[in-house]
């Protein structure tokens, strides 16, 4: 296919399917619109790959006058936002980013040298994984949501439908994300990290509660002053370029960051911007009041877009502070979200806010990969990046389903799910397993982490525990869905197609990807490696994984670092959980009530007993959060002093070395 | 094929270790309480007999994760033997470990719910300072593999991660069940949490978590042994050693809380790492 083409499906088509399915008002239609958008985005983003790096500019000039005004019009609309809600921080945050703006285009005269930057547009083998990650596992969601907002009004007896505007934001918002990945010039990169912020604010407000605009602000006062460090970063940049627009691109940011120390402040304020889109603390609030949100919004934001963006920002910039005391200090960063952030999660009661503290602790240990910078540290950032946008899209989409069972999220009225809706809990059981247990991806990426993390030890030692926190907050979950009662005849519950497509389709790439990893990363991973780090070694053998020393790198024979058996791993899951879940049957006679003292009322199944004074009462059991020592009211005074702290050194260390 | 005759031999060879070590267990634990104790191989009569009795059942998926974590439990003693990557080997045994948790969820008993929880805290005081012995091994070795702590000629681990040896003493301690941190189950009887974790399990089922537990034995053992493998024959007198010691600790110790075992071995056993690791860096200049 020819590029224009495939970059105007990859940017374009969203936008337009998104207006089309504004104006028509039919659900069928709709549904069909939005099924062929996804298909034809999963397409493109294979005829992508298939295509390979290379740059790309649009012929006329218009795009770029395009680009200004809409940058000017969403400007505008931030400060009526700010001023119609009556909500300071989103004004004063828009004004720093218009007025530094448009004296910078204007005043200083950029606005010229801004549209003659070549190529606008750079895509290398990372911007393919993300657009892949970004149209398939995006796609699947826009499909889950087609019926989940049906439901959804249905179930709020909501009069007016909003259906048709919610599925505009979120179909945009892929389109959004592909120009973001493979913007070069800054302004555009600006542009669409703008777009994905005002698709954010729109889809978080989309409820209209109070607590919904709240949340939906807070987002978007907090990537708003991200929108200004990305603006004084450019700024700097075109003072530091002699008034021209040489440095701002990435690539000339990447080429050149790693041999100049003046270019460390830009990188260390976009990587600043980076962490508020990526949540990190003590920024995680706006992630988790997003949480409001209709489901397919927490699916899209946490797993294939916005956050990923934050993310895929460090880790593009990974070359610019490559062996500097940023990069250093940006491992700390992350590795200090990955572990405050997995010793929240302990606490949370509900489903949601598990699964976002799990999203931000995972985000801090990419960002921590792309601080320690080695080949290995960057494989297993790419693939952790790959593998979480499977899996976290998976819970996500469980978390939905579950929550139009039972309409809750809380993980206490998720009790006995297994009982209830078998078909659901194993699908949601697949997604925890795979968020933190071998063989599957995550594990394999944190494997990947923790043998590269020794250069950083402090960032090793917060691996650690936020690891063990992790095993604890997703086992503690899964228990309360697998309580059951001495049962048997469970009927398997039905789900709507648009429910259950995508997730046997996410299960599926959990497990084909998962099997695959090391052909992935030979073929595919690898190069995006290479784009960020010069990468030696091969870190697939066969269908295995293995971390070869340096010495082997270099051609001679030595020891491996580490291996990661993948198939073997496979089989043994296979043995052990899959085997004895079909074969494993017990009959009616064989099933005993549980022990309660011998104080048990009626038959097997019941689970009432006689308490004090002969009275019946029914068993209850809850689940432990350990709130008095992991929750935000014990913790979160010691995590924010903590991230505020690492931020100011960052920043200090940056401007130190600068000066 | 010699590594799967090497498997297989394992397989087989482990359990059988790991009963008669139960079995010492008992004897030494009598004899420590002035008892006369049963015969060594005792465990193997308790072993059979359960396995003879018929099958009971609180629900279906408690027994799919007793066969997760048996066979999770022997995934993990032949990457020991086979000499793979210790670090991955720690993964493994916590999939083994949150399989037995969730046996103990799945289903609707205070007593097991009780023991599951508690078996979380275990694990989340345990994972950190195992996950840190690996990277330990990592920073004097340069590699992850076991392979490279038992070659020929490589130094024995324990004089320069003799802190980290104390922490995985305490670690031992856990995995055990032994008093202080016989807290998710335990093998004294008379308790306030009845049989915890494994209240639910019975028969044949209690049959294959006694075998889970030999293999574990034998595992958590064998990595103790690590620390010092060349000779190798130094290191298991060291491992026997360490649970000789441990059984004396059972019996005259008590048993604590869960949350001062979360503290305790975070502020001992995660500070010992630390330190070690930070020495070590610091000598090697974070090669």
């Amino acid at each position: 296919m020819d590029l224009n083409w495939m970059m105007a499906v990859a940017i374009l088509l969203p936008l337009i399917a998104g207006i089309l399915v504004f104006i028509i008002r039919q659900y069928h239609i709709r549904g069909l619109i939005v099924i062929l958008t996804a298909i034809a985005l999963i397409i493109n983003s294979i005829f992508l790959m298939l295509h390979g790096p290379d740059t790309y500019t649009p012929t006329s000039h218009y795009w770029g006058l395009a680009i200004t005004i809409l940058d000017y019009a969403m400007l505008l609309f931030y400060i009526y936002a700010g001023l119609s809600l009556k909500n300071w921080l989103v004004l004063i945050f828009a004004l720093t980013q218009i007025i530094p703006l448009a004296y910078w285009e204007f005043g200083m005269g950029a606005s010229k040298a801004l549209e003659e930057i070549k190529p606008a547009f750079v895509f290398d083998h990372l911007s393919i994984v993300m657009v892949l990650v970004i149209s398939i596992v995006g796609s699947l969601i826009t499909i889950f949501a087609l019926r989940y907002m049906y439901d959804h009004e249905h179930h709020k007896e909501i009069e007016k439908s909003r259906q048709s505007r919610f599925l505009f934001w979120l179909v945009m918002f892929l389109g959004a994300m592909n120009g973001l990945v493979m913007a070069n010039n800054l302004l555009w990169l600006y542009f669409f990290w703008e777009v994905t912020t005002l698709c954010c604010f729109e889809l978080i407000a989309h409820d209209l509660t109070k607590e919904a605009i709240n949340n939906a602000a807070r987002a978007l006062w907090m990537n708003s002053i991200g929108g200004t460090a990305m603006i004084l970063a450019m700024i700097y940049l075109f003072a530091k370029g002699g008034g021209t627009a040489e440095l701002l691109t990435l690539e000339s940011i990447i080429k050149a960051g790693g041999n100049q120390a003046m270019l460390l402040l830009p990188v260390a304020l976009m990587c600043f911007t980076g962490f508020i889109k990526a949540a990190q603390f003590p920024f995680q609030t706006w992630l988790l009041g997003a949480m409001v949100a209709p489901t397919p919004v927490s699916a899209l934001l946490h797993s294939s877009t916005m956050v990923k963006a934050g993310v895929y920002l460090v880790l593009r910039l990974a070359p610019a502070f490559a062996g500097s005391y940023l990069g250093i200090m940006v491992a700390i960063c992350g590795a200090f979200t990955f572990f405050a952030a997995s010793i929240l999660a302990i606490a949370q009661t509900t489903g949601k806010r598990v699964l976002a503290y799990s999203t931000i602790a995972n985000l801090g240990l990419i960002i921590a990969c792309a601080g320690i910078n080695s080949p290995l540290a960057i494989a297993a950032a790419i693939l952790l990046i790959i593998f979480h946008a499977i899996s976290k899209c998976l819970m996500f989409l469980c978390a939905g389903t579950i929550e139009h069972l039972v309409w809750s999220r809380e993980i206490e009225d998720m009790e006995g799910l297994a009982e209830k809706f078998p078909v659901t809990t194993f699908i949601t059981a697949i997604g925890i397993l795979s968020m933190f247990l071998p063989p599957f991806g995550m594990l394999l990426g944190k494997w990947l982490a923790l043998e590269s993390v020794f250069a950083v030890p402090l960032a090793a030692i917060l691996f650690v525990i936020a690891s063990a926190a992790t095993m604890v907050f997703w086992a503690k979950w899964l228990g309360r869905l697998l309580q059951v009662l001495p049962r048997l005849g469970r009927k398997f519950e039905s789900l709507s197609l648009s429910y259950s497509v995508p997730l046997w389709l996410l299960v599926l790439g959990i497990f084909v990807v998962g099997i695959g990893v090391a052909p992935v990363y030979q073929r595919f991973v690898s190069f995006a490696v290479n784009n960020v780090v010069a990468a030696t070694e091969a870190f697939a053998a066969g269908w295995n994984i293995v971390v070869p020393s340096a010495s082997v790198a270099a051609g001679g024979t030595g020891a491996l670092i580490g291996s990661f058996p993948v198939w073997p791993l496979y089989i043994v899951f296979g043995v052990a959980i899959v085997l004895p879940l079909i074969f494993v049957t017990i009959k009616p006679g064989e099933l005993r009530p549980v022990y309660l003292c011998g104080e048990q009322v009626g038959g097997v199944d019941t689970d009432e007993w006689i308490t004090t004074a002969d009275q019946k009462a029914k068993l209850q059991l809850g689940g432990f959060y350990w709130q008095g020592a992991t929750g935000e009211g014990a913790v979160n005074p010691w995590f924010y002093t903590v991230s505020i702290a690492l931020l100011i050194i960052l920043f200090a260390v940056v401007v130190g070395v600068s000066l | 094929m010699n590594q799967w005759w090497i498997a297989i031999i394992a397989i087989i060879v482990a359990p059988i270790i790991g009963g008669f070590l139960a079995g010492i267990d008992r004897k030494i634990t009598a004899r420590l309480q002035g008892r006369y104790g049963p015969p060594i191989v005792q465990p193997f009569y308790d072993f059979f007999k359960l396995l003879g009795k018929s099958r009971i059942a609180t629900s279906r998926m408690q027994f799919v994760w007793i066969y997760g974590y048996l066979v999770f439990m022997i995934t993990c003693v032949v990457f020991l033997v086979l000499k793979l990557d210790l670090l991955l080997l720690i993964f493994l045994l916590g999939f083994a470990g949150i399989s037995f948790v969730l046996g103990g969820f799945s289903s609707k008993s205070p007593y097991s719910h009780f023991g599951a929880n508690r078996e979380l805290m275990q694990i989340l005081s345990y994972e950190p300072v195992l996950l840190l012995m690996a990277l330990g091994v990592y920073a004097q070795n340069g590699s992850f593999m076991i392979s490279e702590i038992m070659k020929p000629g490589a130094a024995p681990l324990l004089p320069s991660l003799w802190p980290i040896f104390i922490a995985v003493l305490l670690v031992l301690t856990i995995k055990l069940r032994k008093s202080p941190f016989d807290l998710s189950t335990s093998h004294h009887g008379h308790q306030e949490l009845v049989k915890g974790i494994m209240t639910e399990f019975s028969g044949p089922y209690y049959a294959l978590i006694n075998l889970t537990e030999w293999y574990e034995i034998v595992l958590v053992l064998g990595i103790v042994a690590l620390f010092w493998a060349n000779p190798l024959w130094v290191g298991i007198i060291i491992a026997l050693a360490a649970f000789v010691l441990e059984l004396i600790i059972d019996n005259i110790a008590a048993r604590m809380t869960v949350g001062w075992m979360v503290k305790f071995t975070w502020a001992v056993g995660l500070v010992l790492c630390v330190l070690n690791i930070a020495y070590l860096y610091l000598i090697k200049g974070g090669a």
